[in-house]
């Protein structure tokens, strides 16, 4: 008896500890692959002859919150809640009296964990590879800003759509980018229009592309926390209603 | 609400179903079902299809009922949180969090129910003799396994009504008696244990009261006894393959357990409404006869044959 048995842990506690050890694939490697992909562009923002801080800002931060951060946060986010209810593993947690907040809450907060430290280090140095160690900082509360906001609407679509890498997609290339680039609206609301607004607000390099309409700085972080909301309430409704899947469906 | 003498309802039930209905798109999986389970073993058998699946999954809320209630403890599992405190379900899929242990499963689950008790996993654990395989992922766990990691993870929150959806499914002979016997005393301790199978022999070791589902409607109910004679007393018919089939049809044709007899291309095909009798009669008139046999096979027993004139 008693072999290996550990504290029990809070419900919300055990669903974040969860979400670490069985939400992500056995190739975690594959995560150093956002890690490569930031400091490939930060040496890309060397052949630019702005300022360092603006040019790393105009290359690699861009590349950074239109590309590595929505493509991890889309695989993320839906491993964190999709994938289990497309596979039938989901109905463990559905099937116990845990509110459905805190559900979302958890898997969210997992995912933050997870992206946090996949990001961040990668944001930080893609900024000094970019010879622009001062904005390292910026980069990487940006990053893990934008992380939060993306994860949150990605659960929301797991809970919501058959197909949430699909619909994930859309949000991101169709919503965010393309609509996102023509109406301020968009942008106001896009974490990956926000992130860039965070860093380019955080680094003092507004002069040059700060965007009219769209919060900077603390102000896009502030905004960026709103949507996370607003995503975790979507997330919570969505569970309450839904069916989760057997494997044989 | 129904009559006592009706053998689809319990006194003092623990969980109601009442005229529900569930139906996918122009599938219909529930059929107006009206039943109650109560403390003990109740069996749900039916064949591939008919609905058992489907009505767990109501019973535990994972999905609701088009039309009519299911109630457990007289919530609404569907809506009502609390209820998932008093129920546990193991689905029969093989989907589980791979890269978790066993321990790890039953750790989670028991989290997420609020179980501070620190033995509580150990004991699931031993319940199932899982305990040597306990720290092993799942993920390279055959199928019986992975259903005796479920059902431990179901018995770490204590259960007062326990759904257990094929649970037998790829256990070995010597795991199928432990846990049956593990369901039996569940069930006499007073917990509500209901059990789905498509294999009859496996509800009658399992429950001494049995509901019969065919394409979502019930079509028995009663104690295991009823619903195998009900199954008997209907006429069968088993292909005989011997050297001598002629002789062997002339002497079958004066037993009293055979009502006719065809020789066909495949052997001779005897037909019966006692089964069992014709089993146990069979080799002596042959050995009699001096008639080898080659073979002796049903040709209508699959479960779904034998449902299928239930419904009739």
């Amino acid at each position: 008896m008693s072999q290996g048995s550990t504290a029990a842990r809070s419900p919300l506690a055990a669903i974040v500890h969860y979400t670490l050890r069985a939400c992500m694939p056995a190739q975690r490697w594959l995560l150093l692959l956002p890690v490569a992909g930031a400091v490939v562009f930060g040496l890309l923002s060397r052949l630019s002859d702005e300022a360092t801080v603006v040019a790393f800002a105009r290359v690699g931060g861009t590349a950074m919150h239109t590309l590595i951060l929505p493509i991890t946060c889309l695989i993320i986010g839906d491993a964190l809640l999709g994938a289990e209810i497309r596979s039938g593993v989901f109905a463990f947690t559905w099937l116990s009296p845990v509110r459905y907040e805190k559900i979302a809450a958890g898997r969210w907060l997992g995912g933050c964990i997870i992206a946090g430290a996949v990001l961040a280090p990668a944001a930080a140095a893609a900024a000094v590879v970019a010879g622009a160690p001062s904005s390292a900082g910026p980069a990487a509360i940006a990053a893990v800003a934008g992380a939060g906001a993306y994860l949150a609407l990605f659960v929301a679509i797991g809970a919501m759509f058959k197909r949430p890498v699909v619909w994930s997609l859309v949000l991101v290339i169709l919503l965010e980018r393309l609509l996102g680039a023509a109406l301020t609206g968009i942008a106001q609301l896009s974490p990956g229009w926000l992130a860039q607004a965070t860093l380019v607000g955080l680094t003092g390099a507004e002069e040059e592309l700060a965007r009219e309409g769209v919060p900077r700085g603390w102000a896009a972080v502030g905004r960026l926390a709103l949507v996370a909301l607003v995503g975790l309430a979507i997330a919570s409704r969505r569970l309450r209603s839904l069916k989760p899947a057997s494997s044989a469906d | 609400m129904p009559p006592d003498t009706d053998p689809a309802f319990v006194d003092g039930a623990t969980v109601e179903v009442a005229d529900a209905s569930v139906w996918f798109g122009q599938k219909v999986a529930l059929s107006e079902l009206s039943c109650s389970f109560g403390p003990g073993v109740t069996g749900l058998l039916g064949p591939n299809g008919a609905g058992k699946s489907t009505l767990m999954r109501a019973m535990t809320g994972l999905i609701g009922v088009n039309a009519g209630r299911v109630r457990v403890d007289g919530r609404d599992p569907r809506t009502d949180r609390a209820v998932q405190g008093r129920i546990a379900l193991v689905p029969e899929d093989e989907a589980v969090p791979a890269q978790l242990t066993a321990r790890e499963l039953v750790r989670y689950v028991a989290d997420l129910h609020g179980v501070r008790d620190p033995d509580a996993v150990d004991r699931a654990l031993d319940l199932v003799d899982m305990q040597a395989a306990a720290d092993r992922r799942l993920k390279g766990f055959s199928k019986g396994m992975r259903q005796r990691s479920k059902v431990a993870a179901a018995l770490v929150t204590d259960p007062p009504v326990l759904v257990l959806d094929e649970p037998l499914n790829g256990a070995d002979p010597i795991q199928r008696a432990n846990l049956t016997g593990l369901f039996r005393r569940l069930g006499a301790e007073g917990r509500t244990v209901i059990v789905s199978s498509h294999v009859l022999s496996e509800v009658e070791r399992l429950a001494d009261r049995v509901l019969v589902l065919i394409h979502g409607r019930l079509a028995a109910a009663g104690n295991h006894r009823a619903i195998r004679d009900a199954m008997d007393d209907r006429p069968r018919h088993v292909l005989i393959r011997a050297d001598d089939p002629r002789r062997l049809a002339a002497a079958l044709l004066g037993l009293d357990t055979v009502a006719g007899a065809s020789l066909t291309d495949a052997g001779l095909v005897v037909t019966t409404d006692r089964a069992r009798d014709l089993a146990v009669a069979v080799a002596p008139v042959a050995r009699d006869l001096g008639v080898r046999l080659r073979e002796v096979r049903p040709l209508d027993d699959s479960l779904e044959s034998l449902f299928r004139e239930l419904t009739r």
